[in-house]
């Protein structure tokens, strides 16, 4: 698989003298599903900004499509790497969901009917072609958030970049969003997603990379990150409650468990009987 | 159905058919609530976005009616008085409120500002704040960030910071709204266990709002809104065991929970309600006894 992003001993030191990564080298391949967790102040948020050139390093090196991106303006780079905000609020300002979603087109000085054809695209890739009209203020929070993505897909990146997406939605939302954003990765997207939530991880993420202290503590399978139950406690992190569960029963669950389905299947199988389907 | 607001004494907080539309909305936010919440009990609240949950404690910390406008039914009482006619500074040593968003309440530089705000404005000694910051930077885990600029720190480093803000006053009502929502899963851990702490040993009485319900299984009471009602109202277990219910209403139950439920249907294996675990602990030691009893395993 084609490599999208290269990263080689990246360091950065904030003005403020904190040393926010120190030596990161990752590797991302073209429509890989990557999560990305760690504690509070583990370095994750400044790691992916600078994917898209809101950070330059202080030393190594950045390499988004085979280009460096301290050569790269942050404007070129939107077209390749679409950030979404953990709080949809912080980047809608426009009055109705079609201004903010035509909003990063019009920027790149397209065709009119270019941007119309882009709006409507990515409107109906968020299931909000109806609300073209509304005020995104008079929008719920999950689908405030619908339309952030829409105003960064809209830009057609073939990378993004998704914030704690689930940041005070309710559970419901926060599925809906997964399942938003597992499509994507469907058509063809590459994603990278912050979040603590361990369920989603389990549930969707093909690798994780856990952050501490500004270094990259693991990077593996998402199966693998969560067998690794010690290290992850010393990160303050721990895997779903359903793995540390089939965990207290190594001899019959001998792999991870990642979710509550798989869990289910595999105590099935041992008393001889096929879960009935769902 | 009995008042539930002729309780005995111990109770803290009484809702009176309680019903709330903010001006210009088109529908009620709450819609005729009765409850009421003893005195020195954790109660957990959670819902899907939009149920209420976060006007209801706006009704109690009286952010409705003195801030917020809007159309106002029923009572609410706090510690028997109507909360309408207190003023802030009547309130203030009786309810603090943790806010969702930390940046909407952190109005110092540093945290050690932020956190004797409270105390300095309700007239603490100064040797007594001292201690008061000592202990409730411990309990959040920010001891080391004492003398830092709040607007240097991480979200959830803010979120722990709002915290310590309201702990440092010892309100007896400690409302919480999402306190955990930008924490990784220890410190959402730590911050619980701050509350439980608190509760035992300060006997403060705590409702929480939070959509993580795995931190909700040690609350004395759970309630679950839906479109401004309170729709399951129990001890967790009991709230728990309406799996179907809850999902319909967009609200998850714990992974161990969901598995043992599952896992009693499909393998037609019954398990009372009072044994329905919450816990890791508690789902090790019902599936222990699933295994011994379905002989022909391994």
């Amino acid at each position: 698989m084609k490599v999208v992003i290269e990263i080689q001993s990246l360091y950065y030191t904030y003005p403020s003298g904190v040393e926010a990564l120190r030596g990161i080298d990752v590797t991302v391949h073209e429509k890989e599903f990557v999560a990305v967790m760690g504690q509070n102040g583990s370095g994750k948020t400044t790691f992916v900004k600078h994917l898209n050139g809101l950070l330059k390093p202080s030393k190594g090196r950045v390499t988004v499509r085979g280009k460096d991106t301290s050569k790269r303006r942050v404007s070129e780079l939107a077209r390749d790497v679409g950030y979404v905000f953990q709080n949809p609020d912080h980047q809608i300002f426009c009055d109705t969901v079609e201004a903010e979603v035509s909003f990063g087109p019009r920027n790149l000085g397209l065709q009119k009917r270019e941007i119309s054809e882009r709006v409507d695209e990515a409107l109906h890739a968020v299931g909000l072609l109806e609300y073209k009209g509304v005020n995104p203020k008079q929008l719920s929070k999950g689908q405030r958030q619908r339309v952030a993505v829409a105003s960064v897909l809209s830009m057609k990146p073939s990378i993004l970049i998704v914030d704690e997406p689930t940041t005070g939605q309710d559970y419901r939302d926060g599925i809906e969003m997964l399942e938003l954003i597992k499509e994507l990765n469907q058509t063809g997207h590459t994603i990278l997603f912050i979040t603590h939530d361990m369920q989603l991880i389990a549930r969707y993420a093909d690798r994780v990379i856990v952050f501490h202290e500004g270094k990259i503590l693991l990077n593996k399978a998402t199966r693998e990150v969560f067998s690794e139950t010690e290290i992850l406690r010393r990160t303050f992190l721990a895997p779903p409650s359903i793995s540390l569960l089939a965990q207290r029963f190594t001899s019959l669950y001998p792999g991870t468990v990642l979710t509550v389905e798989e869990m289910l299947e595999q105590t099935l199988a041992m008393i001889r009987r096929k879960p009935r389907p769902l | 159905m009995p008042d539930p607001c002729k309780r005995p004494a111990g109770e803290i907080v009484c809702l009176e058919d309680l019903s709330f539309r903010y001006s210009q909305a088109l529908s009620e936010a709450l819609r005729g609530i009765r409850a009421s919440f003893e005195k020195g009990s954790v109660v957990g609240i959670t819902g899907p976005a939009g149920a209420g949950k976060s006007t209801l404690l706006s009704c109690i910390n009286g952010v409705i009616p003195h801030y917020s406008r809007g159309d106002l039914k029923g009572r609410v009482l706090l510690k028997g008085r109507d909360v309408s006619s207190l003023s802030f500074g009547e309130l203030a040593p009786i309810v603090g409120t943790v806010f969702q968003d930390p940046d909407f309440q952190t109005v110092s530089i540093t945290v050690e500002e932020e956190v004797a705000f409270g105390p300095e404005n309700l007239g603490i000694e100064p040797h007594e704040i001292e201690n008061r910051i000592l202990r409730v930077l411990e309990s959040t885990r920010i001891t080391p960030l004492r003398n830092r600029a709040i607007s240097t720190l991480s979200g959830g480093q803010k979120q722990r910071v709002a915290i310590a803000s309201v702990l440092s006053m010892l309100p007896e009502l400690l409302l919480l709204d999402e306190p955990t929502s930008e924490l990784d899963p220890i410190g959402t851990r730590e911050v619980f266990d701050a509350i439980f702490r608190l509760n035992r040993e300060h006997g403060m009485t705590i409702l929480v709002v939070s959509q993580k319900v795995e931190h909700l299984v040690d609350c004395d009471r759970l309630l679950v809104m839906s479109e401004g009602a309170i729709r399951l109202d129990g001890s967790p277990r009991e709230v728990f065991l309406h799996q179907e219910e809850l999902e319909a209403i967009g609200v998850s139950v714990p992974e161990v929970t969901a598995f043992m439920i599952a896992l009693s249907k499909e393998a037609e294996y019954p398990l009372p309600p009072e044994k329905l675990p919450l816990t890791v602990d508690e789902a090790e030691a019902a599936l222990s006894a699933f295994f011994r009893e379905w002989k022909h395993l391994p």
